[in-house]
């Protein structure tokens, strides 16, 4: 089993050979590098093949017993989990290697980003594949430096500042997680996964919030919540996602890599600690708050950018936002697909995005401008679609999922967001790529709706199969959802004005495309404008936390000045 | 044959005398800084290599680790500087140095009291020959080390507890504890490059071996204000570097901050742990090797402000690689040792959940931040059309890397270095003696 340390280790040693021989290997680099990163993948997938049929692969190179002794506990742990996460990697590295060798020919630093890409996904292969909170902390650490690295240019200082601003918010997130793993050591003695899992099932804390008061709070709600600000900081959740709309700078094959596979870790970590998030409501319930901003504020910024890759980089944020909200609710496996499913689409938008910015800077006319406009009288085909669409086609999605699929929706709120989450995209998708026009094509609708139901129906068995894979046991999913599970009032609420809002947002764009005027109150238009200005300034988040850091620094100098100085 | 057969059962005086023996020979050699250079490069390593054939001979103790470091130390901050005439006296103090330290680690107390204070003499007359802080800064130093000889005169003559309060106050100047650092961070940035970089590990060293003689037994009384002066050190030490304009002064407040954290840690833990000597070691060599890496720049373009040299990533690459990896170690990012060593702190099991623990936390994140700061603003920005730049040369390349081995070796296996259950020579027996009780 051995061989399988070969998988993060072949793109470290490429990355070696080209950070001592980059001078003397140029353009070869790419050479190097490419056969690594390509095995390394086919050797990821081949540990998926044997740890889905042989169980988990555990290789440990520091002895278990021996608790007192003073070493870096190294290791591999490779579940389900870890194999499917790292064909994900390596996957995606693959596809931005090869993409990289010819976008970054021409420029100075390329045998140097070339080691550095191979170096990256050797740590999240590793980090991944940790056997303990300790050595997945290391490598989690140095992800944080990397993204410095990746997203630093030190000729241009928009970059810079961003990259600084980057690594500093990391690093708050990662001093938060230090202190959640110091507090689980404190309290239960270790840092292995399955240990740590069954002492905090066995033995529940409490703490004293401030000593000799009657505030408390349980142990495993402390570490957890401590652990999730770190998952915050790397998954870019409000308020700690300034970092990724200036980390856009970077290169383009950076990008993808970033909201491909770096973003993800926040979600890895939750699912790798899942069966300690189970044992804590109140931080699922968190994480679900957390990520429900995020989703939301991500994709309202999202729709104000002028700017490609802000723009996707303001998805990113909302699609993160809604997979640490599906945590939140209990279906980790369902985040997991979510992010897999995102990964992909993402890299591959984020590496197609140079060439449209190329395009459009080379031709005035680009993206050409649609003559016919989407104006035209309403017809009653047109009607129809929307309504079984927006309405009829749920309905029938949730009648199947019930009864067909027996998945059991009234226990499981993370499942019913999925398949609210799969209809709105999946939906808006056909909406986007056909346009509902005037023109009344039955042809037209049928093919639309029946897209639509493929594709949600896929995506759905595939979500199933996919949990079923991760956690084989539904008990293990069953407790998950419980202890995520909001109040019943509260949850339908949510699903009910979400929809409501999406329903009716719906209306209001279709009847604007069309000219059709609606009568909105003067509040609610000025509410619109303000809203319009405070997520087009982020939020006025940035400015704060300049505000925040001048502040401290000039109190700092003031306190030097005054009082301190003389203690030279 | 009998100062053979001497050496054989105690070597360790004789290694002092080489280290005064080869500033004696060295002084013959004064016209010739080249070969006064290899001759103390060659010194420092017969010290180095008879201290490891010691050691094998008397098999692995806790306290050898940290002896090695010291000639290690000095030989690479002597590797990195340049032959030049002005650069002799540092060598020659750099050497004695050594054999002080080396003397006041291994030898018994009285004589090791009277090493310390010609050590102490010695550095306030070198800040006064230096002259390269300013003058408050200066006799703020000078009067520290005074009242560290004060205070060891006393502990000489005083009965128990004072004598002990007093040589705690005397380990406090050496192992930096706020307020009295003041002689450390003058000695860091105000001496020559490659003295302030020995005496990064020099000094705290001396002061932890000190420190761990009187710690096991101290009142509680005394513990409770030494771990709140630690905790206040850690917030002065990150305040201070955050707000400083040299990268000396950085540097040295920033290694305040450190030793703050050590000295949290030995309040808290009462004894000697393998965590504390691995972090001690790390943060003194990092501060060292980030000492030298500066001084390599001030060899160059004199002792300019950073925000003048700035953008020296692309005209000095190699430069830049080492100094971005030292400061990852700075940073506490592993696989160095730092890291280890603030981990194996921090999972100590004695470790007590309070307060503090969330002061040390944001004195390690604001490392992050001005070391960040500092590397953007040497490496990062335009560079200068109006310089000609030149990269590391190999003496300078190889004492870094030297270094960075070090810091990656103690980072990924600290126990195979620094795990040893009793600790021997000066630690152990002094430990034994109560030096509480009157």
């Amino acid at each position: 089993m051995l061989y399988v340390i070969l998988v993060p280790l072949l793109p470290l040693l490429a990355a070696l050979v080209i950070w001592i021989a980059g001078r003397h290997l140029r353009e070869r680099s790419a050479k190097v590098g490419a056969p690594a990163v390509v095995a390394a993948f086919l050797g990821a997938v081949v540990t998926l093949v044997v740890v889905s049929s042989n169980g988990p692969i555990n290789i440990r190179f520091y002895d278990l017993a021996s608790g007192t002794s003073f070493r870096l506990p190294m290791g591999f742990y490779i579940d389900r989990l870890s194999a499917v996460m790292m064909v994900l990697i390596t996957g995606v590295s693959t596809i931005i290697y090869l993409f990289s060798m010819r976008y970054m020919q021409q420029e100075r630093g390329y045998s140097r980003f070339l080691a550095l890409l191979a170096v990256t996904t050797f740590v999240l292969l590793c980090m991944v594949s940790s056997a303990n909170l300790l050595m997945l902390f290391i490598f989690w650490q140095l992800l944080s430096w990397l993204l410095y690295l990746l997203s630093h240019n030190y000729s241009h200082p928009a970059t810079m500042e961003g990259a600084f601003k980057t690594y500093t918010l990391l690093r708050v997130g990662d001093v938060v997680f230090l202190s959640g793993i110091v507090l689980a050591h404190a309290l239960y003695g270790t840092l292995e996964f399955q240990e740590l899992f069954i002492r905090a099932t066995e033995a529940p804390i409490t703490l004293s919030l401030w000593p000799g008061s009657s505030l408390e709070i349980s142990a495993v709600t402390a570490i957890t919540l401590l652990i999730f600000i770190g998952a915050m900081s790397k998954s870019a959740q409000f308020p700690m996602h300034m970092w990724l709309p200036d980390a856009l700078y970077a290169p383009t094959p950076v990008h993808a890599l970033l909201h491909a596979g770096i973003i993800n870790a926040g979600g890895f970590l939750l699912n790798r600690l899942a069966p300690l998030y189970g044992l804590s409501p109140t931080t699922l319930h968190v994480v679900f708050g957390i990520g429900t901003l995020t989703a939301f504020l991500g994709a309202c910024m999202m729709l104000i950018q002028n700017d490609i890759k802000k723009t996707l980089g303001y998805s990113t944020i909302g699609q993160m936002g809604y997979m640490i909200m599906e945590c939140g609710l209990g279906a980790f496996a369902l985040a997991i697909f979510h992010l897999i499913a995102h990964g992909l689409f993402k890299a591959t938008v984020f590496l197609n995005c140079g060439n449209v910015i190329h395009k459009a800077r080379q031709e005035p006319n680009f993206p050409p401008e649609d003559p016919a406009g989407e104006g035209g009288e309403f017809s009653r085909l047109t009607w129809l679609t929307g309504f079984i669409t927006t309405l009829i086609l749920p309905l029938i999605i949730l009648l199947t999922t019930h009864g067909i699929l027996r998945i059991p929706l009234g226990d499981s709120q993370g499942a019913v967001i999925f398949l609210f989450f799969t209809w709105v995209t999946s939906s808006q998708a056909i909406l986007t790529l056909t346009r509902l026009r005037a023109v009344a094509s039955w042809k037209v609708a049928a093919a639309m709706l029946l897209t639509l139901l493929v594709v949600v129906f896929t995506y759905l068995l595939a979500a199933v199969n996919f949990t079923y894979f991760l956690y084989p046991d539904p008990d293990e999913v069953a407790h998950y959802f419980q202890a995520a599970a909001l109040p019943g009032w509260l949850f339908d609420c949510l699903v009910a004005a979400t929809t409501v809002l999406i329903t009716l947002g719906w209306f209001f764009i279709y009847a604007n495309a069309h000219g059709r005027t609606i009568r909105i109150p003067q509040w609610v238009e000025m509410l619109r404008v303000r809203l319009y200005v405070l997520f087009m300034n982020r939020l006025y988040l940035d400015a704060l936390y300049l505000r925040l850091g001048y502040g401290l620094m000039r109190a700092v100098h003031r306190l030097d000045k005054r009082y301190v100085g003389w203690l030279s | 044959m009998a100062v053979v057969m001497e050496f054989w059962t105690d070597p360790l005086p004789v290694l002092i005398a080489t280290a005064f023996l080869g500033t004696v020979v060295g002084l013959f050699l004064w016209p010739r800084p080249r070969m006064l250079k290899i001759w103390m490069l060659l010194v420092t390593l017969a010290i180095l290599l008879t201290l490891i054939a010691v050691s094998r001979r008397a098999g692995p103790a806790a306290g050898m680790p940290l002896l090695y470091l010291l000639p290690l130390a000095a030989f690479v901050s002597l590797l990195a500087q340049p032959a030049q005439e002005e650069s002799r006296i540092s060598w020659l103090m750099t050497l004695i140095l050594l054999g002080l330290g080396l003397g006041f680690l291994v030898s018994e107390r009285s004589l090791g009291l009277m090493l310390l204070v010609s050590l102490l003499a010695l550095l306030s007359l070198l800040l006064y020959r230096y002259k390269k802080l300013t003058r408050p800064q200066l006799w703020w130093g000078v009067g520290i080390y005074g009242l560290g000889i004060g205070c060891l005169v006393v502990s000489l003559v005083a009965a128990p507890p004072i004598s002990s309060v007093a040589l705690l106050l005397t380990y406090s100047v050496l192992l930096p504890l706020f307020p009295f650092h003041g002689g450390y961070v003058a000695a860091l940035a105000g001496l020559p490059g490659n003295v302030s970089a020995f005496l990064a590990l020099l000094l705290p060293t001396m002061g932890f071996h000190g420190v761990l003689t009187l710690i096991p037994d101290a009142p509680v009384g005394i513990m409770h204000t030494l771990l709140i002066l630690a905790v206040s050190g850690a917030l002065y030490g990150s305040a201070k570097a955050m707000v400083q304009c040299r990268v000396v002064n950085t540097l040295a407040y920033a290694s305040l901050a450190f030793f703050s954290i050590l000295w949290w840690y030995l309040t808290t833990t009462l004894t000697y742990t393998p965590q504390a000597a691995v972090y001690l070691s790390a943060v003194g060599l990092v501060t060292g090797g980030l000492f030298l890496t500066w001084h390599s720049v001030q060899v160059r373009y004199g002792d300019v402000d950073v925000n003048r040299i700035g953008g020296l990533a692309r005209p000095m690459p190699q430069f830049a690689t080492l100094l971005s990896l030292l400061v990852m170690a700075a940073m506490g990012l592993p696989p160095f040792g730092v890291f280890s060593g603030y981990m194996g702190m921090l999972l100590n099991p004695s470790i007590a959940l309070s307060g503090f623990l969330l002061v040390i936390m944001v004195t390690w994140l604001a490392a992050s931040w001005y070391f960040l700061s500092l590397l953007q603003r040497i490496l990062f920005g335009r560079h200068r059309q109006d310089i000609r730049y030149e990269d590391l040369r190999h003496t300078e390349t190889a004492s870094l890397l030297i270094i960075l081995l070090i810091l990656v070796a103690i980072g990924i296996v600290p126990a195979r270095f620094f795990e040893a259950e009793t600790p021997t020579h000066g630690y152990g027996t002094a430990m034994e003696s109560n030096l509480w009780k009157k």
